[in-house]
C-alpha cells in the first residue's frame, strides 16, 4: 500500500476547485485512500492508497484526475491517445535486448515549465510506480529527460559492460555501465537486475550521446531535468509490454493535466510484439468488455436501472455504450485493472457511496457449533482451571535453544523442528513442536511471583512428520507445570490422573528415560495403545539451562480427536 | 480510628504487647526488650508490631542499624583447629624438618581444603615472603613470619567470645574481616557481616487510650473453632476473638482462565450464537492456499520475501489436489472459467507447494471452499497467523486472526453490508456505522467497517467483501460468497488495560494473574 504525499494548493489547482481537508477526506474513499496526516503549515497531506492494482491512484494528478471525474460527472479525455498520423520522433531499438530488458515506451511533453512542486511530484511518481508496480525496477522503470539536447532518432540496445563511457547522475567523472554496477549506489542498489548478462542495456541518441543505463541510471548531461526546463522525454523501459506502456500512459496523463502537449514517439522493434513491430507510444490499449445491467445489479443486490449505472459508471471515468440488457465499458488508458464483471460493479458501488446502500440484515438460518477439537480443549481447559491452575497463552514461534538446547533435547531423536527459512530473530525461528518450552519460560521469568505456580496451556504445536503431505502436522497440545518447593512426580501424577478419569481416557504409564525428565521419575503416557505424552519431574540440568532455581514437574499430551 | 471497642478485635499476642510497652518503667522499648517482657517469641513480637502499627497504636521512636561481625561454622572451625594458612604453614614446617620437598600437589592430595582455597592461601603467603617455590615445585618456608596468619588468628579468637559490631576493630582488621568474610559466590568463610537493626517502639496517645480497657482474659479466648470444641460442646465455654475484618487478607493462587484467552471464547461464543461454524487449519500451509486459491498472483508484492515467513525443510509440499491445482492455475493464467481475463502471466505449479507459516486466516476459508460445503452455510476461524515483522508494541510474530465466510444464493453487496451491521452491534455494541471503499486481492467489492465504539469511539472493526469468482469457482462454488474478518486485538487490549501487542502473550505471571477484563 503506497503513502505519498500531496500538497493542498497543487492538489486543488489540478481538482480545478477549493478543497478544504475536510473536502478532501470525504473525496478520499473514491480512491480508497485514507488521510494519514496533515501539516497545516505547509499544506503537505500524506495519504494511504490501498488499491494495488490502480498505480494511477499513487499521485495527486491521478487523485485528483478521479475525484473531478466524480464531482463533475465525466472525465475529460486525453487528446493524444488519439492523435494521427505518424510520430515525428522514433525510437530504435536493437537486437539483442529482447533477453535482457526487451519493451521500452517513450512520449514528448513539451509547453510545461517544471515547476518545484511539479518535480517533486514527478519523482514521487517515477518512484512509486517503479518500486511498488515495477518490482523495484525489474518490470518497470522510468526515466525523465531534457528533451532539447537530445537528437532523434535515438536507439535502444545492448552494449558491452566496458564499451562506452558517460557522466551518470550524482558523479563528476565519466564511467562504463560496468564500473557504475561496482560503484555507484544504484548500481549497487539495483544491479542485481542485470546481473549475468554479458550484455547491457542502454538508451543513445543519434549523436552517441547516452541518455540511460536502464533499469540503474541516468546520464547527467541527457537525463537531468531541472526547474523551467518546458519540454522532456519520458520513456519507460521493461519486462512486461502492457506495463510498460500502463506506466508510460499514466505519466503521460499526469504531465497533461499539469498543461503539457504529449506528442506520441513510435518504437520501432527488430522484432514481434504482442502490440505489432512498430508501436505508436503512449498506447490506449483498454479493450471493450461487455457487461449486463443484471449482473451488476444482482451483485450489488439493488435495482438500479440501465441509467443509474450507466451514470454512475461515466462519472467513474468509464466510457459507455449501452443496449436494453448490457453495456460496453472501457476503462481509460491510465487503467488496466478490469477482470471481472464484479470489478465495474464496485466501481458503481464506490461512485453511489457505499452509504447509499442500505443493509439487509442475514435472513437464512444455520446452526452454529465448535469445531470437535475446541470443544474438547474448552472441556480440558475447564477441568485444569478447577484443579487449580492458571492458563497461560503464548507465542508459538521460539528459539531453537527454548526448544532443544535449554530441554537437554539437542542430537536426541527429539530434536527436529519445522524452523523457519528466512529468519528475522533467532528468538521467533522456529515452531513449538511442545508447549512444555513454554511454560517453563513463564518459570524462569517469574521467581519472585507468588507460589505455588500451577501452570497450563492448551494449544496448537507443530510436529515434524515425513510422511505428511507438508511436512509436518499441527497437533492440539495440553501442557501443565507445577513449581514448588514440594513439587514432584506424584503430585503431577495426580493430576494427570484425575483429567483423565474425568475425560475418559483410560491410560498406562510406562517407565521410561527422556532427557528432559530426571530417570525414574519419568513415564510415557499411552492412550488407548497409542503413545501420547509424557509426565516428570524436570532434570536439574533443564532447570538450570532456564535459570530456574523452583523444582518443576510437568506433563504434556496430544489431543488427539477421533474422526478429526 | 481508635476507640475502646477496638479492644474487641485484638489479638492475644497485640495485647501482650501493648501490656509490655504500657507497663514498662521506661517510655519506650527496643525490640529485644519486647521479646524479654512479654516472653514471647522474637517472630510473634514482630508480628503483633507489625499489626500495631498499621492500627497506630504504637509508634516507631527510632531505628539504629549496626553491622556486626560473628564467625560462621567454617569460622568456628578454623579457630579450633587451623585456617588453610595455618595448616599451609604448619605441613611445611614439619617436612622441612623431615628434609622432605612437598608440592603443591602433594597438599591438595591431602584434600581437607578446597584447591581454590589453597591456591589463594599460596598466593597470599608468596606475596608475604613466607614462601618460596624450589626446584620441581617444591615449596619452603622462608622463616619470615606471616602478618595476616596471626592477625587473623587473633580475630578468630576474638570474635569467637561473642559477635561485635564491626566499627570496634582497627581500620586494618575491618579490611581483613571484610576479606574474609562470607560473599555471595563464596560461603566458605570464616567470617559474616551483618546488618542488625534495632527498632524502639512505644505507644501512640491512641494506645494508651486504649490500655485501661484491654481485656483481662485475652489468653482464654477461642481464635479458632475446632472439631473437638463442637464435638464436646466445650464451645459454648469459651468466648471467640473478634477479628480485624478490615485488614487486607493474604493473597491466593487460584486457577483461572487466561484474560485473552477469555476474551476470544466470548467472540467464539458469539460466532456460534449466530450461526457460525467453527472451521480449523494447519499452522504449516503451501502458498497455493494460503496466496494462489486466494487469486493473489505470485508476483504480488505481499508474497515476498520480507512479508511472510518461508519453511527451511522441506521447502515444497509433496502435492496439492486436483482439480484445483489446475483450476486455480487457469484463473491466475487467463481467467480459467470464471468469467475473468486473470492476470496473465506465467503460474508456477512448483511455488504453489513452497511451504509457508498461514500468513493470513483466509487460507482455512479457501480450505473450507474446497470441501464442498453445505449452501447455505456460515463458517468463522480464529487462526494463529505469521508475519514477517520486527515484533515491536504494535506487531506480534504470531498472532490470531478472526476471520470467515458466509455462501448463499441470497448473498450480494447488501447483505454483506448487513453481516457487517450484525457483526458491530454484536461485537462492539455500535450504532453507528461507516462503510468505507476497501481493497483485498481476494475480494469484490470490498468494505472497510469503521464503527463508533461506545467506550473507545470511532475504531475500524473490520474488513470484508464479496469473495471474487476468481476465489470460488476453481474452488467449486457457485453462489456468492462474502469474506469476512474482525480486527479485534485493539478492543481486547483496551479490555485487558494493555498498551503493549506483546502483552497479550507475555510470560510474566504476575501479568497474566493480574489481568483482567475491564470493558
Amino acid at each position: 500500500m503506497p503513502t505519498i504525499s500531496i500538497f493542498q494548493q497543487d492538489f486543488a489547482q489540478l481538482l480545478g476547485q477549493p478543497a478544504s481537508i475536510p473536502d478532501i477526506e470525504q473525496w478520499l474513499p473514491w480512491v480508497k485512500g485514507e488521510l494519514k496526516d496533515v501539516n497545516s503549515d505547509t499544506g503537505e497531506v500524506r495519504v494511504e492508497l490501498q488499491d494495488t492494482n490502480r498505480p494511477d491512484l499513487w499521485c495527486v494528478e491521478g487523485i485528483a484526475r478521479q475525484i473531478r471525474a466524480v464531482l463533475t460527472g465525466s472525465l475529460t479525455p486525453h487528446s493524444f491517445f488519439s492523435t494521427r498520423g505518424r510520430p515525428k520522433r522514433r525510437i530504435q531499438v536493437m537486437p539483442g535486448i529482447e533477453h535482457v530488458r526487451p519493451y521500452v515506451a517513450a512520449c514528448a511533453s513539451l509547453g510545461y515549465p517544471m515547476t518545484v512542486e511539479g518535480l517533486a511530484q514527478c519523482i514521487q511518481t517515477q518512484e512509486k510506480l517503479a518500486e511498488a508496480f515495477g518490482r523495484q525496477r525489474e518490470t518497470v522503470s522510468i526515466g525523465l529527460y531534457r528533451l532539447s539536447s537530445i537528437a532523434f532518432p535515438v536507439t535502444y540496445g545492448v552494449v558491452k559492460p566496458d564499451e562506452v563511457r558517460f557522466t551518470p547522475l550524482g558523479f563528476e567523472e565519466k564511467m562504463t555501465p560496468q564500473e557504475i554496477l561496482t560503484v555507484h549506489p544504484k548500481g549497487l542498489e539495483y544491479g542485481s537486475i542485470v546481473a549475468g548478462y554479458e550484455r547491457l542495456p542502454l538508451l543513445w541518441d543519434t549523436d552517441g550521446h547516452v541518455l540511460s543505463f536502464p533499469p540503474i541510471i541516468n546520464s547527467r548531461e541527457l537525463g537531468e531535468v531541472q526547474i523551467g526546463d518546458t519540454d522532456l522525454l519520458v520513456e519507460v523501459t521493461g519486462t512486461d509490454l502492457s506495463m510498460v506502456i500502463l506506466a508510460l500512459n499514466i505519466f503521460a496523463s499526469n504531465l497533461a493535466d499539469r498543461g503539457a502537449t504529449i506528442e506520441p514517439i513510435d518504437i520501432v522493434y527488430p522484432y514481434e510484439t504482442a502490440m505489432g513491430k512498430t508501436v505508436k507510444t503512449p498506447l490506449d490499449m483498454g479493450n471493450t468488455q461487455r457487461v449486463s445491467f443484471h449482473a451488476i445489479e444482482q451483485a450489488l443486490g439493488m435495482a438500479l436501472g440501465a441509467e443509474a449505472i450507466q451514470t454512475a459508471l461515466t462519472s467513474y471515468g468509464y466510457q459507455v455504450k449501452s443496449t436494453r440488457q448490457s453495456v460496453a465499458v472501457k476503462l481509460p488508458a491510465f487503467r488496466n485493472d478490469l477482470m471481472h464483471v464484479m470489478d465495474v460493479a464496485e466501481d458503481v458501488a464506490i461512485t453511489r457511496g457505499y452509504d447509499s446502500f442500505s443493509p439487509i440484515m442475514p435472513q437464512t438460518f444455520t446452526v452454529g457449533a465448535l469445531s470437535q477439537q475446541e470443544q474438547t480443549s474448552d472441556q480440558l481447559r475447564d477441568l485444569l482451571v478447577g484443579f487449580g491452575f492458571q492458563e497461560m497463552f503464548s507465542n508459538i514461534l521460539a528459539s531453537r535453544n527454548e526448544l532443544v538446547e535449554r530441554m537437554r533435547l539437542g542430537g536426541t531423536e527429539y530434536e527436529s523442528l519445522v524452523e523457519v527459512d528466512n529468519v528475522m530473530s533467532q528468538t521467533y525461528a522456529c515452531l513449538r513442536p511442545s508447549i512444555l518450552p513454554c511454560l517453563l519460560r513463564v518459570e524462569a521469568l517469574s521467581p519472585r511471583v507468588f507460589y505455588p505456580h500451577l501452570l497450563f496451556e492448551v494449544g496448537e504445536v507443530a510436529r515434524v512428520d515425513k510422511e505428511a503431505n507438508v511436512g509436518s502436522r499441527t497437533v492440539l497440545s495440553l501442557a501443565a507445570i507445577s513449581a514448588h518447593p514440594g513439587a514432584n512426580f506424584s503430585e503431577m501424577h495426580s493430576y494427570l490422573d484425575l483429567l483423565m478419569y474425568y475425560m475418559v481416557w483410560p491410560y498406562d504409564l510406562e517407565p521410561v528415560s527422556h532427557p528432559s525428565f530426571l530417570d525414574g521419575r519419568v513415564g510415557r503416557i499411552r492412550c488407548q495403545g497409542k503413545i501420547i505424552g509424557y509426565i516428570g519431574e524436570f532434570h536439574p540440568e533443564v532447570l538450570e539451562s532456564w535459570q530456574i532455581d523452583m523444582p518443576t514437574s510437568g506433563f504434556e499430551i496430544e489431543i488427539t480427536i477421533p474422526n478429526a | 480510628m481508635s476507640s475502646p471497642n477496638q479492644t474487641d478485635s485484638l489479638h492475644p499476642l497485640e495485647i501482650q504487647v501493648l501490656r509490655a510497652l504500657g507497663s514498662a518503667s521506661t517510655e519506650s522499648l527496643k525490640d529485644p526488650e519486647l521479646v524479654q517482657a512479654t516472653s514471647l517469641a522474637a517472630s510473634q513480637v514482630s508480628m503483633a508490631v507489625g499489626w500495631l502499627l498499621t492500627k497506630q497504636l504504637v509508634h516507631l521512636v527510632s531505628e539504629i542499624t549496626t553491622t556486626y561481625v560473628a564467625l560462621t561454622d567454617v569460622g568456628i572451625q578454623f579457630q579450633q583447629a587451623e585456617s588453610p594458612l595455618e595448616w599451609i604453614l604448619h605441613i611445611l614446617q614439619a617436612s622441612s624438618q623431615d628434609g622432605q620437598a612437598t608440592t603443591v600437589k602433594d597438599l591438595q592430595a591431602i584434600g581437607r581444603f578446597q584447591a581454590t582455597e589453597l591456591s589463594r592461601a599460596f598466593g597470599l603467603l608468596k606475596k608475604e615472603g613466607v614462601l618460596s617455590l624450589g626446584a620441581g615445585g617444591s615449596l619452603h618456608t622462608t622463616g619470615q613470619k606471616s602478618a595476616t596468619v596471626e592477625a587473623l588468628r587473633q580475630l578468630l579468637n576474638e570474635i569467637h567470645k561473642g559477635s561485635r559490631p564491626l566499627e570496634s576493630f582497627s581500620p586494618d582488621q575491618q579490611v581483613l574481616l571484610r576479606q574474609y568474610a562470607v560473599k555471595r559466590g563464596n560461603t566458605q568463610e570464616p567470617f559474616r557481616i551483618d546488618d542488625h537493626t534495632e527498632r524502639t517502639y512505644a505507644l501512640t496517645p491512641e494506645g494508651r487510650i486504649l490500655l485501661p480497657h484491654l481485656r483481662e482474659d485475652a489468653g482464654q479466648e477461642i481464635s479458632q473453632l475446632t472439631p473437638e470444641l463442637l464435638k464436646d460442646g466445650s464451645w459454648r465455654n469459651h468466648s471467640f476473638r473478634k477479628y480485624s475484618i478490615h485488614l487486607r487478607p493474604p493473597r491466593l493462587a487460584v486457577g483461572r482462565r487466561h484474560a485473552y484467552r477469555e476474551f476470544l471464547d466470548t467472540v467464539k461464543t458469539k460466532l456460534t450464537s449466530m450461526g457460525f461454524q467453527e472451521m480449523r487449519g494447519e499452522l504449516v500451509e503451501t502458498e497455493f492456499w494460503d496466496m494462489d486459491a486466494l487469486f493473489m498472483p505470485q508476483f504480488h508484492p505481499a508474497r515476498a520475501i520480507h512479508d511472510v515467513y518461508f519453511v527451511k525443510e522441506p521447502k515444497h509440499a509433496k502435492r496439492i489436489p486436483e482439480p484445483f491445482l489446475s483450476q486455480v492455475a487457469d484463473t491466475h493464467k487467463n481467467g480459467g472459467e470464471t468469467g475473468s481475463k486473470g492476470w496473465q502471466y506465467a503460474y508456477d505449479p512448483e511455488r504453489a507447494k513452497r511451504l509457508v507459516l498461514r500468513s493470513q486466516g483466509t487460507a482455512v476459508s479457501a480450505r473450507t471452499l474446497a470441501t464442498n460445503p453445505p449452501i447455505p452455510s456460515k463458517f468463522f476461524s480464529i487462526a494463529r497467523c505469521f508475519r514477517y515483522d520486527n515484533v515491536d508494541a504494535t506487531h506480534a510474530t504470531d498472532f490470531f486472526q478472526v476471520e470467515g465466510i458466509v455462501l448463499g444464493s441470497d448473498i450480494n453487496f447488501r447483505t454483506l453490508l448487513g453481516l457487517l451491521k450484525l457483526f458491530a452491534t454484536e461485537m462492539a455494541q455500535a450504532k453507528e456505522i461507516r462503510f468505507l471503499p476497501a481493497y483485498f486481492p481476494f475480494t469484490e467489492p470490498s468494505v472497510e467497517m469503521h464503527v463508533r465504539h461506545p467506550k473507545l469511539g470511532w475504531m475500524e472493526l473490520g474488513g470484508a467483501g464479496l469473495f471474487r469468482s476468481e476465489v470460488t469457482m476453481p474452488l467449486g462454488v457457485t453462489v456468492p460468497v462474502i469474506a469476512w474478518g474482525l480486527g479485534l486485538d485493539r478492543m481486547a487490549m483496551v479490555a485487558l488495560g494493555i498498551q503493549d501487542i506483546r502483552d497479550l502473550f507475555t510470560s510474566d505471571l504476575e501479568a497474566v494473574r493480574n489481568m483482567r477484563r475491564q470493558l
